[in-house]
């Protein structure tokens, strides 16, 4: 027979023998104190182990039906316990969770000093441009200038005569396009 | 509230970790000096380029183009066709822009005389004066074409001698302007020969 303390470690009675008294009595006592609990009530000062593991779970099972609203701290104990038992089980201990939390942010740092680093490298280094086209050295007809030479005093009776002009212009200075291509130390003023 | 919170810091750091990558990534290609600048502004004097060529050939096209509406007596084509010269784009700096730019100015404010628009005619040289870099064989030529509309505009004036005899003063002032211009340039050249 079961005593009051050892109920769930006793041995599992029969399903069809008839409930002794003591256990009427147990499980009247422990509707009772679910039902104050469940009411808000303060737990007794003093219980067994086994009543108070029955009452936590029933309190869990009730909650997570939603049936109950628990107090965050109340949620906060229960998922702390929870864990605790997890991790003495083997499970991920909550200081390598934490570093699993912490990778993005290792991650992130790291690239922003590299990052940093790299742009204080382009700020302090002094860019080395490449040398643009020496104009001074080219020969005149490479160079983009006034028509003025080419085209010289436009009389009044060709005032108009825009089209002609434009195509003297066009003429000269594809040749000195051409003639830089071609030549072979156009490579000096760099490719057209 | 834990968990939403990590969520938050972890987008947090992705979000810090692209934004610095592209940071990086940027100031490598500032790195690629062979890439010219959008915003670098072209040397005046520098060597005929491909962009120059391309310029001037539309020019010349737009110029065609408009001779040959003129062939045609189609005026108003012809003034649009010379009115696209004036928007085209050249390299920056580029002393051939100016002259092209003359150029089409004047032969635009011949077109718009021989419409009767003188007074926008007037309106497209004074724009074209206003806005020379320097004095050139075109700019002179625009002065000219000022005079031109001068005339034009005292054949108009007839019945008011007064407004008239104005407008002939101001056409022999924009001549004589032009012969100035014309003179210093060709005595310019002449000494650099």
């Amino acid at each position: 027979m079961a005593s009051e303390d050892d109920i769930l470690s006793a041995p599992v009675p029969d399903p069809d023998a008839e409930p002794t008294a003591a256990e009427r009595a147990h499980a009247r006592a422990f509707a009772e104190l679910l039902d104050k609990t469940m009411a808000g009530g303060a737990l007794p000062p003093a219980m067994s182990a086994d009543d108070r593991a029955l009452l936590e779970m029933a309190t869990v099972i009730r909650s997570s039906t939603g049936g109950l609203e628990l107090s965050p701290s109340k949620l906060h104990s229960i998922v702390e316990q929870g864990l605790r038992q997890a991790t003495d089980l083997g499970a991920t201990p909550i200081t390598g969770a934490r570093r699993k939390r912490l990778l993005p942010w290792v991650v992130a740092s790291a690239s922003t000093l590299v990052a940093v680093a790299a742009l204080l490298l382009l700020w302090l280094r002094t860019p080395t441009r490449p040398a643009r086209t020496d104009v001074a050295s080219v020969p005149t007809s490479w160079k983009s200038r006034s028509a003025d030479a080419l085209i010289g005093r436009i009389p009044r009776s060709a005032a108009g005569d825009a089209s002609a002009r434009i195509d003297h212009i066009f003429a000269d200075r594809l040749e000195g396009f051409r003639d830089r291509r071609m030549s072979a130390t156009g490579k000096r003023g760099g490719k057209p | 509230m834990r968990s939403r919170l990590e969520n938050h810091g972890a987008s947090v750091a992705l979000l810090v970790l692209v934004l610095v990558s592209g940071i990086a990534l940027g100031s490598c290609e500032l790195q690629d000096h062979n890439k010219p600048s959008a915003t670098e502004l072209a040397e005046p004097g520098a060597v005929i380029d491909q962009e120059l060529m391309a310029s001037l050939a539309q020019a010349k096209n737009f110029h065609h183009k408009a001779k040959v509406y003129m062939s045609d007596g189609n005026i108003p084509a012809a003034i649009a066709s010379v009115r696209q010269i004036l928007s085209l784009r050249f390299p920056t700096g580029a002393p051939e822009a100016d002259d092209v730019r003359q150029d089409a100015r004047a032969l635009l404010a011949k077109l718009l005389v021989s419409q009767g628009e003188v007074d926008e005619a007037m309106k497209t040289v004074d724009e074209g004066l206003a806005s020379a870099a320097r004095e050139s064989f075109f700019v002179a030529n625009l002065y000219t074409v000022q005079g031109e509309i001068h005339e034009a505009r005292a054949a108009q004036l007839d019945a008011d001698k007064a407004k008239a005899a104005d407008e002939r003063r101001a056409a022999i002032a924009s001549y004589d302007r032009s012969i100035q211009i014309n003179e210093a340039l060709q005595k310019r050249l002449m000494e650099a020969r």
